[in-house]
């Protein structure tokens, strides 16, 4: 007998008895189980023992060697399975009150507008969007002249805005705490008009800038100086506002679907008209809204529209070449009402009871 | 602006419901603000957005409904008969400063009577919550609310001299409005004066000099422009904002004034009486001409993502009130439109500007939500990644998130200074409160947010959050001034986002939660805890972490004085990281090591070295003896320091070794003899005496 096959009978009657030992019920069982395979007449390992006379000389050592290791594990097995029979828990430890508290284990929580911002920039991940960052001091070329905002707009206004009073700025270039996102926007695109090389058209952009802005509000239920903003940009060859209004609505579907609100049901969106120096047409988005009593409204998503022209131009892109959207939606106001936050100050307030529930 | 349902049927029929109305209205525009029953009207607010300055009238109004429901526009007309001598004979006007009243315009009545507008007038304005004073003012705010132009009357006789003077102020004068508050004004603002003294504010508010009383036999009417940006300064700076300030800072139909100005006249003389005087005195800088727009008809699919018929275009261009050539619509290769919109759309000077109005008018509900995006591949920063797991392990570690606010008060800056020893960038406003300084860490605001919960007697208060923090510009100056709109960052402060945890543990806690975040983000990475003093952190229990020279993260308990100085009444350990070192540390993607498949020898040892000698010493002498059999090293204790037992000055080292061969299963002797040697280096290189 070759030696291969002696072995290759060895190993699958130790995987048998193992299998056979572990299986095993009861101790009737398992002592069945051992006259099977380790009975010292007509046991299975014995037989094979029979064939190592058969094989050849030079190998018998090497059979010999492995033929106990084996067998060694196969009675290790039988004694793991008695030991496992013997000792049956409800025997030998008291019983538990199973309705006493298990040994406390504290985890931390993540804010609920950290949750807002990641499912919102998960599902723009997935259409395509990659998420930027951008300072939150800018100054008034990336926060007002590039986003075609002029100096005589209300929105420059000094009570307006949170500008900083840096020793020695110069008027020229004033600083501020930036007042939207879209600051972002323009910096990417700039990036990507200075990396390209001349004569060649820079490359399409799909991003979406997210974190802090600042507007001089009175902190009420509603209104915080320091809030989020989610915005979204795309600039390519043949970029329309059906392209916009497709993929809004395959977010507030992607998103609200989710979250279980509006779940099976197709989300819609439709625009409203509205005024941004930044964007033209411009936009307002109302997602349609079925509350819990089955009312169906329309909630007000955020702004949008189609780069303005002059924006496009401001950092180097051709209008006549590409067009893009953007669109720019309040963080807060999403997160408050699918968590049922009812004022907005109890998010930065940190209570760890509030923080704890999310 | 608020319209009155009854009011907008004198210009257009209006078949239609409220609601249906509204709807309508609020999808092409006119957002709706509220609905009110006001006596048999219907009070409409609907929101004007400010690049519509035309909808701050009925007519406005009435304009958007006529070419919503395709009904024609009456406009009413505007021709008063005049009698008696000429305008010019009884009063003067001289503009002085014509940048900041570029339009000018005066009428004269004699011999009206003041008294109670007509119910149907008084109604209409109620309606529209305009209080009711006399018939004159009224009819003046009547005109304003019909068709946006507000109107000014002067009463004649007071008016020194019959003359009106357009001039700047001086310094320091003074001016009682008609709301009798005296107001010192900024020089320089556009006031309108009589030969004496200011008796108006140019488009913000009359004076109570010239008001128009019951004794009132003669007026000068006065309709005229003003320049938007000084308009609204001059009501920013003296709080005096009117119906008439907010029309001018958004800037009204120039070719409406004369007709305002007539049209109220006329209103005067049926329902006040009087005569009219010929004329008019008009001071106008010349007009420029309207820009023909080019509309290339191909560029509304290339926009809106849908075609829209060119009649239709048209249809809805002329219908706004555009004007031009027609013909050349029909160019077959490029069809485009030439039109020069009305004199009330300054909002309409380009293309683009067009397409906005073809697709409202149109309708946005025309776009369809289905059109196919590109697909394009995208992926998270490395730093997004990155906070991800920070993330993961602090959750994992007990911490709560929060967010505070990026500014704090200019006394809590230097308490401490962890970055910088800067003084902070400060905003002109405070952004709540009095926190006008942007931070220059977290840990401050972090302990705050401690404070208002060890205020609500919560017991578990532990906190991270990751934020930036704001330092003067280091390094090179400003880039030259030209080059403020520069791609780079030049010229920006330094804004670097922090990984902060405050907590009720202990720094050795603490400790233990930053070194299982360093080793679940990088594996291997190599960094140091230097003793560090600041008087925010308790003596002898604070560290600065570094990479090399580089100070990347701080760590410590508070000390009294910082405890103290916030009043916070627990104990507190913060620590703040640099998230950029943190990104620049983690390793993105893992490589497997084969693992040893020998069984492991277990050494315990216990050391008496000088109180001085630090672990991070004993550490490196371990390893460095142990080679690669020693596959751990773990710290248990270094407390034992009784002078007795050990001598003085000296401390007892626990620690545990878990020694491994990669080819072999150890013998007793092998990790004996690793183990002595270990025990022969630290007596070698650190003084340390094998304990029995």
């Amino acid at each position: 007998m070759a030696l291969a096959d002696f072995l290759a009978n060895l190993e699958q009657l130790a995987e048998q008895a193992e299998s056979a030992f572990s299986s095993a019920g009861s101790a009737e069982a398992l002592e069945q189980a051992r006259v099977e395979f380790l009975g010292a007449k007509a046991g299975q390992l014995r037989k094979v023992q029979q064939g190592l006379g058969q094989v050849d000389k030079a190998d018998k050592p090497a059979a010999g060697k492995r033929f106990n290791e084996v067998k060694r594990l196969v009675e290790a097995a039988f004694a793991a399975s008695q030991q496992r029979l013997a000792h049956s828990p409800v025997e030998s430890q008291p019983a538990l009150d199973v309705t006493v508290p298990g040994v406390p284990w504290r985890i931390g929580h993540l804010h609920p507008i950290t949750q807002t911002i990641r499912r919102m920039q998960d599902i723009m991940g997935r259409l395509g969007f990659t998420a930027v960052e951008g300072p939150e001091i800018e100054d008034d070329w990336h926060n007002f002249e590039a986003l075609n905002i002029p100096l005589e707009h209300p929105a420059r206004d000094p009570l307006e805005n949170f500008y900083l009073g840096v020793a020695g700025a110069t008027s020229a270039s004033p600083l501020l705490l930036r007042s939207q996102t879209s600051t972002v926007q323009i910096r990417v695109m700039e990036d990507c008009v200075a990396s390209t090389a001349p004569g060649e058209d820079p490359p399409p952009v799909r991003v979406i800038s997210l974190g802090r802005v600042y507007r001089p509000d009175t902190a009420d239920a509603t209104h915080y100086p320091m809030f989020h903003q989610i915005e979204g940009l795309l600039v390519d060859r043949g970029v329309t506002m059906a392209h916009l209004k497709s993929v809004l609505r395959l977010f507030c579907q992607s998103y609200f679907a989710a979250t279980g609100e509006g779940q099976g049901e197709q989300v819609h969106v439709r625009f409203r008209p509205s005024f941004f120096p930044f964007t033209e047409p411009s936009v307002e988005v109302d997602m349609n809204w079925t509350n819990a009593a089955g009312q169906s409204s329309w909630m007000e998503m955020g702004g949008a529209g189609m780069v303005d022209p002059a924006v496009l131009r401001a950092v180097g892109y051709d209008p006549e070449q590409v067009t893009g959207f953007a669109f720019g939606l309040g963080v807060e106001r999403i997160c408050m009402r699918q968590h049922g936050i009812t004022d907005i100050r109890a998010l930065y307030q940190n209570d760890v009871r509030f923080l704890e529930q999310f | 602006m608020i319209v009155s349902w009854n009011w907008l049927q004198e210009y257009v029929e209006l078949g239609m419901s409220v609601a249906e109305l509204t709807d309508r209205l609020t999808l092409t525009g006119l957002n709706l603000e509220g609905v009110a029953h006001v006596g048999d009207d219907v009070a409409i607010d609907l929101e004007v957005t400010s690049n519509r300055p035309d909808c701050l009238g009925h007519l406005g109004v009435a304009r958007e409904i006529a070419v919503l429901w395709q009904q024609p526009l009456r406009e009413p007309t505007a021709t008063p008969a005049t009698a008696g001598p000429a305008v010019t004979e009884l009063a003067g006007v001289e503009v002085q400063c014509p940048a900041l009243c570029p339009h000018y315009t005066a009428r004269v009545l004699r011999g009206i009577k003041v008294g109670p507008s007509p119910a149907w007038l008084a109604d209409r304005l109620r309606t529209l919550g305009i209080a009711v004073i006399n018939n004159v003012v009224d009819i003046s705010n009547y005109v304003m609310l019909e068709c946006g132009q507000p109107l000014h009357a002067f009463d004649y006789q007071k008016l020194a001299g019959h003359k009106i003077v357009v001039r700047q102020s001086r310094d320091g004068e003074k001016f009682l409005a008609i709301n009798h508050q005296e107001y010192e004004l900024p020089a320089g603002t556009c006031v309108i004066a009589d030969t004496e003294q200011a008796v108006a504010l140019g488009g913000v508010m009359g004076g109570a000099h010239t008001e128009v009383s019951p004794d009132t036999t003669d007026v000068l009417m006065e309709a005229a422009s003003f320049a938007p940006l000084a308009v609204r300064n001059t009501a920013r700076q003296l709080q005096l904002h009117s119906d008439s300030s907010y029309r001018f800072e958004r800037g009204m139909d120039p070719e409406r004034i004369e007709w305002a100005s007539r049209r109220c006249c006329a209103l005067i003389l049926e329902l006040a009486g009087g005569k009219l005087a010929p004329g008019v005195i008009r001071c106008a800088s010349p007009t420029v001409p309207r820009p023909t727009v080019r509309l290339r008809l191909s560029q509304l699919p290339r926009i809106l993502g849908i075609e829209v018929p060119p009649q239709r275009v048209h249809k809805i261009l002329t219908d706004l009130g555009c004007r031009g050539d027609l013909s050349s619509a029909a160019q077959p290769d490029a069809p485009c439109l030439h039109l020069i919109p009305p004199s009330w759309r300054a909002d309409l000077t380009r293309e683009i500007d067009l397409i906005e109005e073809v697709a409202r008018i149109h309708g946005y509900e025309q776009i369809p939500e289905d059109a196919s995006v590109k697909m394009v591949a995208s992926q998270p920063s490395r730093e997004d990644r990155v906070v991800e797991q920070v993330q993961a392990v602090l959750v994992a570690a007990g911490f709560d998130e929060a967010m505070t606010l990026s500014a704090v008060e200019q006394d809590w800056v230097q308490k401490f200074q962890p970055w910088t020893q800067a003084p902070p960038l400060t905003v002109s406003t405070p952004l709540l409160r009095r926190a006008n300084c942007l931070r220059q860490t977290l840990v401050l605001s972090l302990l705050e947010a401690r404070r208002n919960n060890e205020k609500l007697l919560n017991r578990t208060i532990e906190l991270f959050e990751i934020a930036s923090i704001y330092l003067p510009a280091s390094g090179s100056e400003q880039e030259g001034k030209g080059s403020q709109h520069n791609a780079s960052e030049a010229g920006l402060p330094d804004q670097r986002r922090m990984l902060t945890l405050s907590s009720g543990r202990s720094f050795a806690d603490v400790k233990g939660v930053l070194e299982t975040l360093v080793r679940t983000l990088a594996p291997a990475a190599t960094w140091t805890a230097v003793a560090w003093e600041d008087r925010f952190l308790a003596a002898g229990r604070a560290c600065q972490f570094k990479l090399g020279e580089r100070v990347w993260g701080v760590l410590g308990e508070v000390s009294p004085w910082g405890l103290d100085s916030l009043g916070l009444r627990g104990a507190a350990t913060v620590a703040e990281l640099d998230l950029a070192a943190l990104t620049a540390l983690a390793v993105d993607v893992r490589q497997a090591q084969v693992m040893s498949v020998f069984p492991p020898m277990r050494r315990d040892l216990n050391i008496v070295v000088d109180q001085q000698v630090s672990w991070v010493e004993v550490e490196r002498v371990v390893r460095q003896a142990g080679d690669s059999l020693l596959e751990s090293i773990q710290f248990q204790d270094d407390a034992y320091r009784d002078a007795d037992q050990l001598g003085a000055g000296k401390k007892s080292l626990l620690f545990s070794l878990q020694l491994r061969s990669q080819t072999s299963t150890l013998t007793n002797e092998q990790a004996d003899a690793c183990r002595d040697s270990m025990v022969a280096a630290l007596e070698r290189e650190v003084g340390g005496q094998l304990r029995s």
